[in-house]
This record gives structure tokens, C-alpha cells and sequence, in this order.
């Protein structure tokens, strides 16, 4: 299988292409939303519950997924679609707004499925980030006109987030948006904006207070990426492709009514995940690396290596490192069924996740040998291009959504209580 | 979920059954992904952490480590009192037929305080070879004495070259043609073996490695301490000379359930390990917070501030791995031998890195004799090797899931 999706960053920041789809393109996901609600699997056992899953994947599971970024968003896209037409989308959500509202228990159940099945990961950083943002801070309103199109990716969200000055340190972001009228008008540049050369929308976070004001000071707002105003210039990464953006804003008008929260009250908005949600998807790719590892031993079949007893190490430290990854969301899940607070084990999840794939992918092109210093194209590569793709791609593991180094400050700050060295973040 | 807990003898399944590659079973996809403990298990540990705070202070430890037999007796008896020493031992011969949950609760509690006892040598390595390699005579003979600490028991199975396989004993047994055997051959690193008045021992016979009971005071036995690095727990050297030892099961039996006891007591360090760890993790951060430099605390240092999230990072990830360990021996999982291995390795590298760590963080105080925190780093060097190394454990993981 293609492992692409699993070296995303699992806190849902997902790992898609630019593509030719015009911005706001629903078309490619497929038109004609289900007629009728989805049926209700919120009380089901678990037997029965999983009975369900396993016939849906049996009859819809839509194959492997391509290889070019292109088809590949329409592919996945399409695949949201449907999870969403049959209630299959958003385990943790309420059901008033799309999700299944499933007790965290079956949300295990769900993710567990999914990944044993092998089910095409979600295309969206919808059901992770954007949604959750939306469902404890937006309107009723605001979830009506933006939630639906979004669960089924017909409408793509990117995030304007990190700036060029500002990245690790996100509060000292720069972009303003001055309020006048009903009418903010923003001005600034953002990067790093995955997704953004194909999104219908922008979550963004602009600067309302002084240029002094850090967290306090910023407010979170929804820009049509449609709107005047709005420049994306596409960016190469470090793997060739052209993922993510710099978006210039320049004089962009947002109706009040597409504020998120309160005036000035941004940060906290930002920050917000559904803790359950982000805890039992951990554990579904903690699983999906065990079936990497899984293919790594096999690449070391393949070419010969399992004798060695370095390779032997070394695969044994990657299975460690992959099952750590189930054990560790195993306890975390474990003490929120059992009513206790997820604990310290929760914080370290996704620097150990950050980290466990880059070695992944290092094993990997060592045991490449020679191999590994050709590209994926290279015809040499046709069954391993994937180990170099990843390999490359997972640099990014400990940059984005927060540096590995800041990771590690805040859970020396909020977890262990070690004094801060700087102001508030 | 609450753990299950097995009471009565029989081998924790096969171990060298491996993980498959795509599907896990099907019994497994059911909720035991979730662990955590409950309310029992919460109450346990406070009573052994209370007790211990008590019994074992700091300043027992130090007097303790630096007497010939590196426990006090009365010690010993309390911790039989509070059906410590006999919790593996099943309700029949006369223990609290607990499971290995809480085994691992006790010792991560222990390796917390830094206990100098033979536990680990009496209540665990001894009560699981009874337990899973011995015959029900056997266990019928010897468990009670185990179960109510009147009995110290050991067992003996490195020799010169530090091996835990039973098949490199170079030590004989040979048959008298009685059913007796007499042992002739040297064991080094027998934990608590110059105080144990059982010692179990590993010796190769013509038909494969078995385990023999061995009396404190049989016939030409002799045993010295070793001068160990962690004088936390004794280690001695064993000679037999024609010495008289009664097998515990049929010899043909004495290998498979000596690697099941292994896997057993390997889940039980692992988590004395785990406790260590978070242990000197707390010392760390407790001590970051207050030591300043240059004018503010050194924790607010990031250089301090990553190590110690690294720490906490492999505290948690020890800690799941060694629960996970217990938990597949409580449940009879044949993911067992895996999971020992597994946590071992991981356990052990953790251990060392976080006790290394702590003196570190402490600079020049952390290098004193009279900081503990040489104490748990010693303690973490000789669990490391204790049981097998990290990387014998990972060997002995990828060929138990059949790379």
C-alpha cells in the first residue's frame, strides 16, 4: 500500500497535494448528498458495531490509492464523500452536525477498523482541526453553512496560521485585520498553508489587538479563498511536490459574521482539539505504522537482510517503537473509559509519533543499500520508491504543527511544571 | 477494563508464536487495547508505597546495602504478613494467587524505593519456575515455604558466560540412578544466593537442560558474595561439587517452562524498571525547579526542559510496555514472549538513559555518594543485564516474531 497518508502528521494535518482542481471544486467528490440521515451506531455493542464496519469496508472499500497527487485528491475526496453519505465520517462529533457521536469506546473500535482494513486515510484536516474549532467555538449559524460541505470535502479548509516571522513563536504573528463596519479587512502573508492552492476556505488567525498584544491580541476568522484580495503562490517542498502555500492577503474583506469566537479571543480558538478524538486516532495509526513495519520487514526479506544481526536490532527497535506507540494510546484510552483523566502519557503521543517515523524511514533506505540513493522515479524503484518518498517527506514530521523543540518545552512546562523562559505562549 | 487474575499453575502460552503480519486476531480487536487499573490496583499501591516510605527510607537502603546479606529479616516478614511474598503463589498452596498486574504493581513500587530484599530473587525468579517448570509435587513441596517468607528461594542459571538460555548450562547433573542427581559446576550472578535457603538450579543432563532443587546446607555447596557495582542487590558465586539436587518436573518440561518463567519475571523487572525511572524523573524536575543558574532556575533552561520531556517520554512508554507484558501474562496471551522481550529491552535502555540523565541534571551534587541518585543509576546498570541484555531481548524478539 501506499504509505503516504501515514506520514502525515496524525493530529490530522493532512498530507495532500496541489492539484488542477479549481479552488472550491466540488465536482470531483462526486454531487448529490445522501437523502435521509445517516442510521444511528451510537448505541450499537461492539460486535455488532464492528460487524457493520467490516460489511461497509467489504462492499465500499475503494481500492489503493493512487499514486498521483492529483487523482489521488479526487480519490480521496470521493472516499469522504461516501463515509459521509453512510455515517461512516467524524466518529467523535455530535450527530446534530454529521458526526456518528459514538462513546469514546467505539471511536476505538472505529479507528481500529479502519486501519486494519486498510481504509484510505481522510482527506481533510476537517474532522481534526478545522471541525472541532467550529463546533466549540462557531455559531449554529456558522456550523450550518460551513460543516456539511466540509465533513464531505466537497468544500477543502486550509489554515493561515504560521507567517513568515512567525512560525514555533505563532503569537507574535503579524497579519491585521482592522474591523470597520461589519467588515474586517485583512493584510499580511501566511505560509507553510497546506492545501491551499485547492481550498475553498481559510481558518485564519490575524492580528486585532497592538502589535504588543502576542496571544491576546488575535482573532480567528473564516476567508473565502475566493475572495478579492487573495494571492496563493504555490511552494516546491523539500520532496519535489507542491503541497502547501504562501497566501498573500492584501486589503481581503471577512464579514463580522464569519468571525470564530469572540473579538480578540483567536488564540484560545486555535488551540482547541477534541481530546478523545485526537487520543483514539493516535491509536489508529499507531496501528497503520505496525503494518509499515510490518512492510519493512519484508523489504529486509526481500533483499536478503534479516540474518544480519544489525538489521535484526533494528528491525526489533522499530517494532518496539511502533507497538509503544498502540501501548501508550492503549493507556491513554484505558483511563478515559475508565472515567480518569488521559494523563501524561496523552502529551508525549505525538513527539514520540513525530520522531518514531522519521527512523522509520531511516532503517528503511539503510537497508536500501545503494538503492537508497536513487530517487522514487528511478525504474530501479518501483516496489521501494515509497520508503525514499517517506524518507524525505518525514523530515517535515518534527517541524510542522509545532517543532519537536517546542513540543518538548511545553511538555516540560505544562506537564512537569518546569518554569516558563519566556512570556505566555 | 480491570485485570484479570489468574490463580493456578500452567504456562503463559506458547511464546514463540509471532505476531501476524496483517490482522491481529480477531479476539484481540475486541477493547483490550484499553488497559487501566482499578480502584484494587490503586489501593495496592498505596499500601505498598506507604509501607515501603516507611520501612525502606533512604537511609535503610544505605544501611542495608552495605551488610553481607543486604536485607533485614524483619523486613522480609512484613512483607509476608502483607501476602507480598507470596503473591504468585496460587490460593492452593497457601499465596494470594494474584496475577502478574499485580506482581508489577508491587514491583515498580519496590524499584521506586529502591528496596534491598530478595524479592525479586524469592517471589518472583523462584516462584515462577516453581510455578512454570515445576511438577505439581514440586510446587506442592516448596511454594507454601515461598508463599509465607519462611523460605528464601533463588534461582541459578548464569554461569561464566552471563547466558539466560538454558541450553549454554555448562553445569552437570548426573543421574544416580535413584531419581536423584548430583551437580557439579560453578554459578555466577545468583541473586541473593548467599542468603537463599533454596536454590533452584539450571544444569544440562543427557537428556537436556533441567532444574534441580538444591539445599542451602547440601553436600558440597559453597557460595560467596560477589562485590557487585549496585550493592543493592546481592549477586553470589555458587560451586557445586557432587552436590545433591531433586529435579522440579521431568526434564523434557524444564526448558520450555524455564523460558516461561523467564518471560515472567522479565515482565516483573521491567516494571521495577518503570518505577525506577519515573522515579529519578521526579528527582530531576524536582531539583530543575529549584537549582538556579545565572540567576533563574536551571529548569527554565531549555536544555534542561528537553531532557527532561525525553525522560518523561520513555517513563510513559516504559511504563505501557511493562503493563503490556504483565497484562498479556495475566491473560494467557501468546503475544507473551513477545512482549517480555519487548519490555525488557525497552525497559532496561529507558531505565539507564533517565538514572544517567538525573546525575546529569544535578551536576556536580548528582556525582556524590551521599545523592542517591548513583544509587538508582547502579541499580539500572545491573538491571539492564539482569535477565538479559537489551540486545538479547531484541534478538530474542525478532525470532519470536519470526524474523
Amino acid at each position: 500500500m501506499d504509505p503516504a497518508g501515514l506520514t502525515a502528521p496524525p493530529a490530522g494535518a493532512g498530507d495532500l497535494a496541489g492539484s488542477g482542481a479549481p479552488p472550491g471544486s466540488g465536482a470531483s467528490a462526486g454531487s448529490g448528498a445522501s437523502a435521509g440521515e445517516p442510521p444511528d451506531r451510537s448505541g450499537l455493542g461492539v460486535a455488532e458495531f464492528r460487524a457493520e464496519l467490516r460489511a461497509f469496508l467489504g462492499e465500499r472499500h475503494p481500492g489503493s490509492t493512487p499514486r498521483d497527487r492529483a487523482e489521488r485528491l479526487a480519490f480521496l475526496r470521493a472516499w469522504q464523500a461516501t463515509l459521509t453519505d453512510l455515517g461512516w465520517v467524524a466518529p467523535g462529533w455530535p450527530r446534530r452536525w454529521g458526526g456518528m457521536g459514538l462513546p469514546t469506546g467505539l471511536q476505538a473500535v472505529y479507528h481500529r477498523e479502519m486501519a486494519l482494513g486498510r481504509a484510505p486515510v481522510p482527506p481533510t484536516n476537517a474532522v481534526g482541526i478545522v471541525g472541532p474549532t467550529l463546533l466549540r467555538d462557531g455559531t449554529d449559524a456558522q456550523r450550518e453553512r460551513y460543516l456539511p460541505p466540509m465533513l464531505r470535502a466537497d468544500e477543502l479548509w486550509c489554515q493561515g496560521f504560521s507567517e513568515p516571522d512567525a512560525g514555533s513563536d505563532l503569537a507574535a504573528l503579524r497579519t491585521r485585520a482592522v474591523l470597520a463596519d461589519g467588515v474586517y479587512r485583512v493584510t499580511g502573508r501566511k505560509i507553510w498553508s497546506t492545501n491551499a492552492p485547492v481550498a475553498r476556505r481559510m481558518l485564519l488567525l490575524a492580528r486585532t489587538g497592538t502589535p504588543e498584544s502576542r496571544s491576546r491580541g488575535i482573532t480567528c476568522l473564516v476567508v473565502d479563498m475566493a475572495a478579492p484580495g487573495v494571492q496563493v503562490h504555490p511552494l516546491r517542498d523539500m520532496t519535489g511536490a507542491l503541497a502547501f502555500a504562501e497566501v498573500v492577503l492584501d486589503d481581503v474583506p471577512v464579514p463580522e459574521a464569519d468571525r470564530i469566537g469572540a473579538h480578540g479571543d483567536g488564540w484560545r480558538s486555535a488551540r482547541v482539539t477534541l481530546g478523545h478524538e485526537r487520543s483514539t486516532s493516535l491509536t489508529a495509526a499507531a496501528l497503520r505504522y505496525q503494518r509499515v513495519v510490518g512492510d519493512l520487514v519484508e523489504l529486509a526479506r526481500r533483499r536478503g537482510r534479516t540474518a544480519d544481526p544489525a538489521v535484526r536490532q533494528d528491525l526489533a527497535r522499530m517494532v518496539t517503537g511502533a507497538r509503544l506507540l498502540e501501548l501508550n494510546g492503549a493507556r491513554v484510552l484505558g483511563r478515559v473509559l475508565a472515567g480518569r483523566d488521559p494523563g501524561p502519557v496523552s502529551s508525549v503521543s505525538r513527539l514520540q509519533h513525530a520522531e518514531f517515523e522519521q527512523r522509520l524511514h531511516e532503517v528503511a533506505v539503510r537497508l536500501l543499500g545503494a538503492d537508497g540513493l536513487l530517487d522514487a522515479a528511478d525504474p530501479r524503484m518501483r516496489t521501494d520508491g515509497r520508503w525514499v518518498r517517506g524518507f524525505l517527506r518525514t523530515r517535515a514530521s518534527t517541524i510542522g504543527a509545532g517543532t519537536s523543540q517546542v513540543q518538548r518545552n511545553t511538555i516540560a512546562e505544562k506537564v512537569l511544571g518546569l518554569p516558563a523562559d519566556r512570556e505566555e505562549t | 477494563m480491570t485485570a484479570t487474575v489468574s490463580t493456578g499453575a500452567g504456562l503463559p502460552g506458547d511464546p514463540t508464536e509471532g505476531l501476524p503480519e496483517d490482522e491481529l486476531p480477531d479476539d484481540a480487536a475486541e477493547l483490550p487495547q484499553a488497559f487501566a487499573f482499578g480502584p484494587e490496583h490503586d489501593e495496592l499501591r498505596a499500601t505498598v508505597r506507604r509501607f515501603l516510605a516507611d520501612r525502606s527510607p533512604e537511609a535503610e537502603v544505605r544501611r542495608l546495602m552495605e551488610t553481607d546479606a543486604g536485607y533485614d529479616p524483619a523486613v522480609w516478614q512484613q512483607l509476608a504478613h502483607l501476602g507480598l511474598t507470596g503473591l504468585l503463589v496460587p490460593e492452593r498452596h497457601g499465596g494470594a494467587g494474584a496475577g502478574c498486574v499485580e506482581l508489577q504493581i508491587v514491583c515498580e513500587e519496590m524499584g521506586r524505593a529502591l528496596l534491598c530484599a530478595p524479592y525479586l530473587s524469592s517471589a518472583v525468579l523462584a516462584t515462577s519456575a516453581l510455578r512454570y517448570a515445576g511438577d505439581e509435587a514440586a510446587r506442592a513441596r516448596y511454594l507454601p515455604g515461598l508463599a509465607d517468607g519462611s523460605v528464601i528461594g533463588t534461582l541459578a542459571v548464569t554461569e561464566e558466560s552471563g547466558s539466560w538460555r538454558a541450553e549454554d548450562a555448562a553445569t552437570r547433573a548426573e543421574s544416580d540412578g535413584a531419581g536423584g542427581f548430583t551437580l557439579t559446576g560453578e554459578k555466577l550472578f545468583v541473586l541473593d544466593g548467599a542468603v537463599a535457603d533454596l536454590l533452584l538450579v539450571l544444569a544440562s543432563t543427557d537428556s537436556g537442560p533441567g532444574l534441580f532443587a538444591v539445599a542451602a546446607d547440601a553436600l558440597g555447596l559453597a557460595r560467596e558474595p560477589m562485590a557487585t557495582l549496585d550493592v543493592t542487590r546481592k549477586q553470589a558465586r555458587i560451586t557445586l561439587q557432587g552436590t545433591p539436587g531433586t529435579p522440579i518436573s521431568s526434564i523434557e518440561d524444564a526448558a520450555a517452562g524455564l523460558a516461561a518463567a523467564l518471560d515472567v519475571a522479565a515482565a516483573a523487572l521491567a516494571a521495577e524498571q518503570a518505577g525506577g525511572a519515573r522515579r529519578v524523573l521526579e528527582m530531576a524536575v524536582e531539583y530543575a525547579g529549584v537549582r538556579e543558574q545565572f540567576g533563574r532556575p536551571i529548569g527554565s533552561y531549555q536544555a534542561i526542559k528537553h531532557k527532561c520531556a525525553d525522560m518523561l517520554l520513555e517513563v510513559e512508554s516504559a511504563t505501557s510496555a511493562a503493563y503490556a507484558a504483565g497484562w498479556a501474562v495475566d491473560a494467557r496471551s501468546p503475544e507473551v514472549g513477545v512482549l517480555a522481550s519487548l519490555a525488557k529491552a525497552y525497559c532496561s535502555e529507558a531505565y539507564y538513559r533517565c538514572a544517567a540523565e538525573n546525575i546529569q541534571v544535578h551536576g556536580g551534587i548528582g556525582f556524590t555518594w551521599e545523592h542517591p541518585a548513583h544509587l538508582y543509576f547502579k541499580r539500572a546498570t545491573s538491571t539492564q543485564i539482569l535477565l538479559g541484555s537489551p540486545t538479547y531481548h531484541r534478538e530474542l524478539l525478532a525470532t519470536r516474531l519470526g524474523i
